[in-house]
């Protein structure tokens, strides 16, 4: 069977300074996720890996570079699934920790829970060994700037700000040479949000979904529009409904845009192997490789083709 | 047929002895949300004041009555949902608050955001001037018994939650046809710290929306939350099922692919309504056109006049 990897880096207006490195970063996530799909890995470890990649990058905000709430702390969100058994995990506004798609694994993997969140997270995190990282070095000098530019603004300016800025949520999706899917989102959230704001990407149904009967789905955007019309679960409702997986995301796409004013992306893989990389922003960094073809885009309509050797 | 409003106290195995219980405070609370939507009163209003009855009732897990973490701490989950605009409001891991129902109306209609979290959901709180409770004043005996009870090494929670998941939840439409739904619990017992279950994630523990329906869930929460179940059995009722048939086709679907039992409450656009689960028992009850109904074991339909006493 074929195996596929798509990712995203986040649907927004990516200005110009920081374009490239957005598609060096997606391309070398997803040629890294799809390397170990190429020596026989599950969907699962690919995204995971693909992931950790991302938030290890400080260009993307989940991680390393993510951004600071309205105190100034960086919270993050993430979440795993296994599209084989439905298992999945969770992390919200947890605090200190590198690579929080990882923490979201272990809680699938070594709890009786999905999800867990702030203080209670990390306290699972210390309890299983994993090391604890100050916060400053998740900050990146640029987000410190942008944190006190933008604090200087009226709080609906602010929101005018986040519907374009700052929701660069990285996220991945794969099929596996045994037709199993995974996917795996993992966020900063937007900037200047409020203590203990939760987003989409650790909802199960909205950040992310996974289930081999259907496929996988990663989203980005505006994430109190995709939680509204839990967007990733929509995408596959209508690919179980017999639409072709492009179709499938750009109809749910639309009807967010309609029914909520949300605009966002997703990425979808199915268990054959069909895929696609769709935004309703300006634009949206992704990659994708199949068969040793790494694809990628950033603006509309965008798809490059590159022979991996 | 408008307007209609069902309520459940929690899917499980009620022991005989709280079963009377159980369905008394849930016919209270059906009658005082019906009584809001009979006055005019949106569907929020009324699953609002529904399920801020049970939280204050000690039988339910949710509000006072809540079941213990594994450290013995009352943390707390809950949902609404506006089905004309998809509106949402949800706190999860939230304490000291003796109503997370109105603080999750309150995320929805006094933030730009949709879930907050643990210490955060508890300064908004603050900001907003919510009465702080001490944590004490949430635990009952009976909730601090089974704690204990299930500390012990060979304890089974999830098996002894099934004798009193009590998470609870309501759907309704007012006679504008706006259609709503809300939830919360304690969620499961001796869980971990920091555990958040279905209750506060949108599309798991609740979905409304006015051109499909509404659902309020209860049950394994982590199974609930890995179909989406709320937001399933709406597919299934776009798709042209019946509530009824809606309802039985997502739990049937969730017991049959990750094994998990629970309950449901659904409610259509026309008013047509269903309580449904596929647990031994669930504490239910509808008021529609003055008439009360209700139920505990599967099969079990009753009904009285509205206004008669419970």
């Amino acid at each position: 069977m074929k195996a596929v990897i798509v990712v995203h880096g986040g649907a927004w207006a990516i200005p110009d300074e920081i374009s490239q490195a957005s598609i060096d970063g997606v391309k070398a996530a997803a040629c890294e996720g799809f390397s170990l799909l190429k020596r026989g890995g599950s969907a699962l470890d690919a995204v995971e890996s693909a992931v950790r990649a991302m938030e290890d990058n400080a260009v993307f905000n989940a991680g390393h570079g993510a951004v600071l709430n309205s105190d100034g702390e960086v919270e993050l969100d993430a979440v795993i699934m296994d599209g084989r058994t439905l298992a999945c995990g969770a992390v919200s506004s947890v605090k200190n920790i590198a690579n929080p798609v990882s923490l979201a694994r272990a809680v699938m993997e070594k709890t009786d829970h999905v999800m867990l969140t702030s203080k209670g997270a990390n306290l699972f995190a210390e309890g299983i060994g994993v090391v604890t990282t100050p916060t400053e070095t998740l900050v990146t000098e640029y987000e410190r700037k942008e944190w006190e530019k933008h604090k200087k603004y009226h709080t609906g300016v602010i929101e005018l700000f986040n519907t374009q800025w700052a929701h660069d949520t990285v996220g991945a999706v794969a099929v596996d040479h045994s037709g199993n899917v995974a996917c795996a989102t993992s966020t900063g959230g937007i900037r200047n949000k409020m203590v203990g704001r939760v987003g989409d990407s650790p909802i199960i149904g909205c950040g992310g979904y996974a289930d081999n009967l259907s496929g996988a789905v990663s989203c980005t955007g505006h994430g109190e529009s995709i939680l509204k019309v839990t967007l990733a679960r929509l995408i596959l409702s209508h690919i179980e409904q017999g639409k072709e997986v492009v179709d499938a995301v750009e109809l749910s796409l639309r009807y967010m845009g309609d029914r909520v004013h949300g605009a966002g992306g997703a990425i979808a893989v199915s268990p054959s192997g069909e895929w696609a990389a769709k935004f309703t922003t300006e634009r949206m960094a992704w990659a994708s490789v199949e068969c040793d073809i790494l694809w990628y885009g950033l603006n509309p309509n965008e798809k490059f083709k590159q022979q991996l050797s | 047929m408008l307007p209609v409003l069902v309520v459940h106290g929690g899917a499980g195995h009620i022991p005989p002895e709280r079963a009377k219980v159980s369905i008394a405070g849930v016919r209270s609370a059906t009658r005082a949300g019906y009584a809001v939507l009979r006055r005019g009163g949106s569907a929020m209003d009324g699953v609002v004041e529904a399920v801020t009855q049970l939280e204050n009732n000690p039988y339910y897990n949710a509000g006072c009555g809540s079941v213990l973490n594994v450290k013995g701490e009352v943390e707390m989950d809950a949902i609404v949902m506006d089905g004309k605009t998809l509106a949402s409001g949800a706190v999860s891991a939230v304490r000291n608050v003796a109503n997370p129902v109105q603080l999750a109306r309150l995320v929805m209609e006094k933030t730009s955001h949709l879930c907050l979290t643990a210490e955060g959901a508890n300064q908004f709180a603050r900001d907003m001037g919510v009465a702080e409770v001490p944590a004490e004043s949430l635990i009952t005996d009976y909730a601090r018994m089974r704690w204990r009870k299930n500390l012990q090494p060979d304890a089974n929670p999830v098996e002894c939650q099934m004798g009193k998941m009590g998470t609870v939840g309501a759907v309704a439409v007012d006679m504008e046809g706006n259609i709503a739904c809300a939830t919360s619990t304690g969620g499961m017992l001796n869980k971990m710290e920091g555990r958040v279950g279905d209750t506060a994630c949108i599309g798991c523990g609740g979905y409304a929306d006015n051109k499909v329906g509404a659902v309020s869930p209860t049950g394994h929460g982590e199974a609930i939350m890995k179909v989406v179940l709320s937001r399933l059995i709406l597919f299934h009722m776009e798709q042209g099922q019946s509530a009824e048939a809606a309802s039985d086709s997502g739990l049937a679907y969730m017991k049959s692919r990750v094994g998990g039992l629970g309950g449901v409450v659904t409610v259509d656009p026309q008013g047509r309504w269903a309580a449904r689960f596929s647990s031994r028992q669930m504490s239910w009850a509808a008021a529609q056109k003055d008439t009360l109904h209700y139920g505990v074991a599967a099969g079990e339909h009753f009904t009285q006049s509205i206004d008669e006493p419970n």
